[in-house]
């Protein structure tokens, strides 16, 4: 098929696009594997600044340390009441840590991270919040990242 | 987020409430369990739920051969409003 493009015009109708596919292979028995979070859910440190609900695209550490108690979330973005009440149906970090006692995973790394999605500059969010993201979970050696979003 | 920690070289899975949406933006591997945004990894105090769903998300990764694909999990959970 050809497609018909004109200089200067855009079609009145949103036509979104799915970007090409990225891909890492799994090498590694999820035993094996160290596992760390990274979700858009808003979450950090109570003890940490929080999140800006109008588009704001910093991360927060997470330690894998935390209590669930000593956690909380900042976002606008969705009904807040079930997270509130345990964290862990957004940042399942209990969860996680259970899974290495029992010997399902490996291991977490120390820093896990929080960020808050749904909208903002996604420019940003590309650029720089994942970049970021990425960083702290590749210097720690995770092995897999499991995001909780959308 | 996922697509460059992906891209970064480490495989990652999404847990979501709203897979039309990841499908969209591209993600590439992604669990889906019948729970509402907001609760993604399962119903609150739920450890019975949340472990299965993280089990089963990090299952679904030794399955999942080819970007793009979108496992659902037989778990369900619906907020009281």
């Amino acid at each position: 098929m050809q497609l018909t493009i004109t200089g200067n015009l855009q079609s009145e109708i949103y036509t979104p696009t799915t970007p090409p596919p990225v891909w890492t292979p799994l090498t590694k028995a999820i035993k094996d594997c160290k596992v760390g979070l990274a979700s858009a859910c808003g979450v950090h440190l109570k003890s940490d600044t929080p999140f800006g609900k109008a588009g704001d695209f910093t991360h927060r550490r997470i330690p894998s340390s935390a209590k669930g108690n000593e956690l909380m979330v900042t976002h606008g973005g969705y009904d807040n009441a079930d997270v509130n009440r345990d964290i862990n149906c957004m940042f399942p970090l209990e969860r996680l840590n259970e899974l290495v006692a029992e010997g399902f995973i490996k291991s977490v790394p120390d820093t896990h991270v929080g960020f808050m999605g749904g909208g903002g500059v996604q420019d940003q969010f590309k650029s720089v919040t994942a970049p970021a993201a990425a960083k702290i979970l590749k210097e720690q050696g995770v092995d897999i990242c499991i995001l909780t979003a959308g | 987020m996922q697509r460059e920690i992906e891209a970064q070289g480490i495989p990652t899975v999404i847990i979501a409430a709203l897979p039309p949406v990841v499908r969209q933006q591209g993600s590439p591997r992604a669990v889906a369990p019948n729970v509402p945004m907001g609760a993604n990894a399962g119903e609150p105090h739920n450890v019975e739920m949340q472990t299965a769903i993280v089990k089963e998300a990090l299952l679904a990764m030794t399955k999942m051969d080819q970007p793009g694909m979108i496992i659902p999990l037989p778990y369900e959970y619906h907020a009281k409003i």
